[in-house]
């Protein structure tokens, strides 16, 4: 029985938060800074033959311009360390920072932009994955050679990394196949769009640097810091402000570089904030991507072997993509039986924006491809689509395609869980409404997925009030894992309420190294490292309360902000007098305690270019939709969405519940409209009123189950729970849309054109369809 | 150009140009950070404030249209020092806020629907929420926490 863990408490910064007295990294200084403005490439493509400054620099208000000349000439990245701060002699993409402006005004810092003089000598723009892999294609990086990488991988030329899992004898597979199945499938950028822009405060205090952002993975950020602007990691300060959203944009570096310099140049405080066009055309968005693949397959509907293809857009520049280049060969052979696999997945740099991770990163279209192809076997096996996933989904103890064994797989449960809630045998098909004919269909599918295995510490101490304070370096992403399931965890080790445990905002002066608020694995990593801590708190504030209760520290326990005497509440000391006693005895209260997720066993010898190789941690969910299809009009609605999700254990289940609706309306976004579209290297969509993302009428009905899946080695059973119900959702309306017009969808976004268009289609050439 | 109006029930003057956003007056200006400037094109609403009681996306509303009117924004909802008022309240018990920079214009689109009628239905709250986009909840709990309050319980269910 837990007293606080599995409940839903509120979270620490929502009344701030809800008087609009927390201050954003957009918040931060607004007043008393200078105003900082970046100078972009209009190209997409060229070499800096003239850049002058000096008129802008004597134009009012303007205390410093900056360029590549101002800063190290060197490259910085997560994995492969390809990007200049600055565009140096080449540019590779519209929208690649050539200059930064810092004044006492927006206004003034805007108009030195528009006074630096920049002449630019045009080269041959790749602006997509074909042109960069066309024979001969001029490089990209022609010093691509040269970029230093924190792990090594596969590369060549235009290929900015290629990553593989090759696993048994899948020609002897296809081989001996009573039917093989192949398929290609398009999918779109798609955008995170968080409310807040990216924004930056740099102060130069001290001899060091020091950034405010709202910046999901601060380590990182000072990392790259450090590279870029040439100094060891000790010297960069990151203070995380309150985050007003992030989905995976904010885990980079962004414009915290510029503001540093500008900060060391000026001696001030120096501000910038993207604007929303600037968001939508240089903030790296989750990536387009190519996918081929082709399974074979018995006459029962088994899976004997399967290969894919997968391209994905790096854009110019190389970020989270190249980390997780290995998880598309994960997400196909990790869900569904596939004994031998062969997968590559090669990473293309084009003449675009870069592309960085979106919540799930490669999941949701791998996911995406995956089901589809998955339906169109059943379609020829002329087998039920959810009995051939039966047949096929791992069981618990089986292996995965890298040989990762699934010891906890819940997937059974899991579809048998949806199935009650939306019995799959229930008709859909056609239906009238008010004389209006309307097509119904419905989509299932399941996936498994990883919690981010990063490390990171916490230090529990017990303040002399009796409460507790937790130093981490934990960022509050929006999705309260800090602000609610880490003071939850604290409180119910400590016997406090969970308003008695204040958390420090994430600091990198202050907390121990930490992964980042990325991939589920905040609460994992840092729950497990507040146990760890707080066990070593108790033991202290046992001992020293034990001479104050004259009692063995065997009996003692901790309740309601006391240590007492087990059996005999009355005998109790506060957590106040403990503190304040053990500060002139024992010393003051206080523990650190440290996580890191043990390896994902595998069989090492099939994967090359992985970062990630299995699922760490590994969470099961399946989930369907029902759609309702305008035979007139294209448009899709979706009338019924369920999620079956393992979550390992609910640290607090209304926090959950909110990743979970968020997350499907993220999805059902992907799939339906949004669409980043880039042209001739050009992202068009430049505001939110042609990127158009999801309103409340969008949102559907949705009925969660949470799979109760407790796991051994996480704080309370927890796994991670925030980043995946985004990723089966365009797999299950794509599923449920192709149920509906009875044609197969191969492309994202699904949108009312290309519904009208596959319709029509039909007309032609008709199928079975009453 | 000098302009005054009421803001949150104080009357203040301000001088800056006609077209200057009242969203960029209350921030940098009047030193309210409250309405949060997530687009500042008029789409995402977190910008929301009420000005004579309507929703109106300050972003967009130029300081020289506020002349003489009421201007209320999520600042005025409760005092600094008091407790939350029932929407506010609402939000937090269902778990209607995630990173929270849309709920101040939330705040505020659904302020107005409940000065215009206190028990609303499910269709009138998506609809006064129209305007206002939130990326990271899916909506559920945010329209859950306003027919919460329409139910007269105070937002707790």
């Amino acid at each position: 029985m837990t007293r606080v863990v599995g409940t839903n408490a509120r979270r620490a910064d929502g009344d701030d938060k809800v008087r609009g007295a927390a201050v954003y990294g957009m918040d931060t200084g607004e007043t008393g800074t200078l105003q900082a403005k970046l100078l972009r490439s209009p190209v997409a493509a060229g070499r800096i033959r003239r850049l002058a400054t000096e008129r802008a620099a004597a134009l009012p208000g303007v205390r410093a311009i900056i360029t590549a000349a101002d800063v190290p000439d060197t490259t910085s990245g997560w994995i492969l360390k390809d990007q200049p701060m600055f565009a140096r002699e080449e540019i590779r993409y519209i929208g690649e920072p050539i200059a930064a402006v810092a004044a006492d005004t927006l206004e003034q810092a805007e108009a030195a932009v528009a006074a630096i003089e920049l002449e630019i000598d045009p080269l041959e723009a790749l602006t997509d994955m074909d042109a960069a892999l066309a024979e001969g294609a001029r490089l990209i990086h022609p010093a691509w050679e040269s970029y230093p990488m924190l792990a090594p991988g596969p590369r060549d030329g235009n290929v900015a990394w290629e990553s593989t899992l090759d696993r048994g004898d899948v020609d002897a597979a296809f081989a001996a196949a009573h039917l093989v199945v192949s398929d290609e499938f398009t999918t779109q950028r798609q955008h995170q769009s968080p409310i807040e822009p990216h924004a930056a405060v740099g102060r130069f205090e001290s001899g060091r640097y020091v950034v405010h952002s709202p910046a999901q993975f601060p380590f990182l950020v000072r990392d790259r810091l450090a590279e870029w602007l040439g100094v060891p990691a000790s010297k960069v300060r990151v203070v995380v402000t309150t985050i007003g959203g992030g989905f995976g944009g904010k885990i980079d570096a962004m414009l915290e570089p510029f503001v540093c310099v500008l900060a060391r140049k000026t001696g001030r405080a120096v501000r910038l904030v993207n604007t929303r066009q600037e968001e939508l055309q240089t903030a790296g968005p989750r990536e387009n991507a190519v996918i081929r693949i082709r399974t074979a397959v018995s006459a029962n509907g088994e899976i004997l072997g399967q290969e894919a293809d997968t391209l994905a857009d790096n854009g110019a520049y190389s970020g989270e993509i190249v980390a997780c280049a290995a998880v598309p060969g994960l997400v196909f052979g990790g869900t569904y039986r596939v004994p031998v696999a062969r997968y590559r997945t090669r990473v293309i740099y084009t003449n675009t924006a870069p592309t960085a991770a979106f919540r799930g990163v490669n999941g949701p279209y791998a996911m995406f491809a995956l089901e589809q192809h998955l339906d169109h076997i059943a379609a020829e096996l002329g087998m039920d689509r959810r009995e051939l996933r039966l047949r096929n989904v791992i069981k618990a103890g089986e292996a995965i395609a890298n040989g990762q064994v699934l010891d906890d797989a819940v997937f059974e449960e899991g579809f048998a869980r949806v199935d009650e809630i939306a019995p799959w045998a229930a008709g859909t098909a056609e239906v009238s409404t008010g004389g209006r004919k309307v097509l119904r269909g419905k989509g299932i599918g399941a996936v498994t997925w990883l919690t981010n295995p990063g490390p990171g510490g916490a230090t529990v101490k017990i303040n002399e009030d009796g409460t507790a304070g937790v130093i981490c370096a934990g960022a509050e992403i929006g999705s309260g894992a800090v602000a609610a399931g880490l003071r939850q965890i604290v409180a119910e080790e400590l016997g406090l309420t969970p308003d008695d445990v204040i958390i420090l905002a994430a600091d990198t002066d202050a907390g121990t190294y930490d992964g980042g608020a990325q991939g589920s694995r905040t609460l994992f990593s840092l729950g497990n490292a507040a146990v760890q801590a707080s066990a070593q708190v108790r033991e202290q504030l046992l001992e020293v309360a034990a001479n104050l209760l004259e009692a063995s520290p065997a009996d003692l326990e901790l309740a309601d902000g006391h240590v007492q005497v087990a059996g005999s509440p009355g005998a109790k000391v506060p957590l106040a007098a403990v503190a304040q006693t053990a500060l002139y005895t024992a010393g003051p209260i206080s523990a650190t305690g440290r996580h890191i997720t043990p390896p994902v066993q595998f069989d090492s010898g099939c994967l090359a270019g992985a970062l990630f190789t299995g699922f760490a941690t590994p969470t099961y969910h399946v989930h369907s939709a029902e759609v309702e299809v305008c035979p007139d009009t294209g448009k899709v609605t979706v009338l019924r969405y369920v999620v079956a999700q393992d979550v390992g254990r609910a640290i607090n289940p209304q926090q959950v519940e909110g990743q979970i609706h968020g997350g499907v309306l993220q999805g059902l976004g992907y799939a339906l409209y949004e669409d980043l579209r880039v042209t001739d290297g050009v992202t068009v969509d430049h505001s939110l009123e042609n990127y158009r993302l999801p309103t409340v009428f969008e949102a559907p009905p949705i009925d969660i189950a949470l799979l109760d899946n407790p796991w051994p080695d996480g704080p309370y059973g927890a796994k991670g729970a925030g980043e995946p119900s985004i990723i089966p959702v365009a797999a299950v309306i794509a599923s449920a849309v192709s149920d509906a017009i009875g044609k197969p969808i191969r492309n994202l976004p699904i949108t009312p054109f290309d519904v009208l268009a596959a319709l029509r289609e039909e007309s032609e050439s008709p199928v079975d369809q009453p | 150009m000098p302009h005054s109006f009421t803001l949150n029930e104080r009357r203040v003057e301000v001088d800056a140009p006609d077209m200057t956003p009242l969203l960029s007056v209350l921030r940098s200006r009047l030193g309210l950070t409250g309405a949060k400037p997530g687009c500042a094109e008029g789409r995402c609403g977190a910008c929301t404030v009420l000005v004579d009681d309507r929703p109106a996306v300050s972003c967009l509303t130029p300081v020289a249209l506020a002349e003489g009117r009421s201007v209320r924004t999520v600042e005025s909802l409760a005092d600094p020092d008091g407790p939350l008022n029932p929407l506010q309240d609402a939000l937090l018990e269902h778990g209607g806020v995630q990173c929270g920079a849309c709920t101040p214009g939330i705040l505020m689109a659904l302020t107005a629907l409940f000065e215009r009628d206190a028990t609303p239905d499910e269709a009138a709250i998506k609809e006064s929420l129209a305007g206002n986009i939130c990326r990271c909840t899916g909506y559920h709990k945010i329209v859950e926490a306003a027919l919460a309050v329409a139910g007269g319980n105070g937002g707790r269910s």
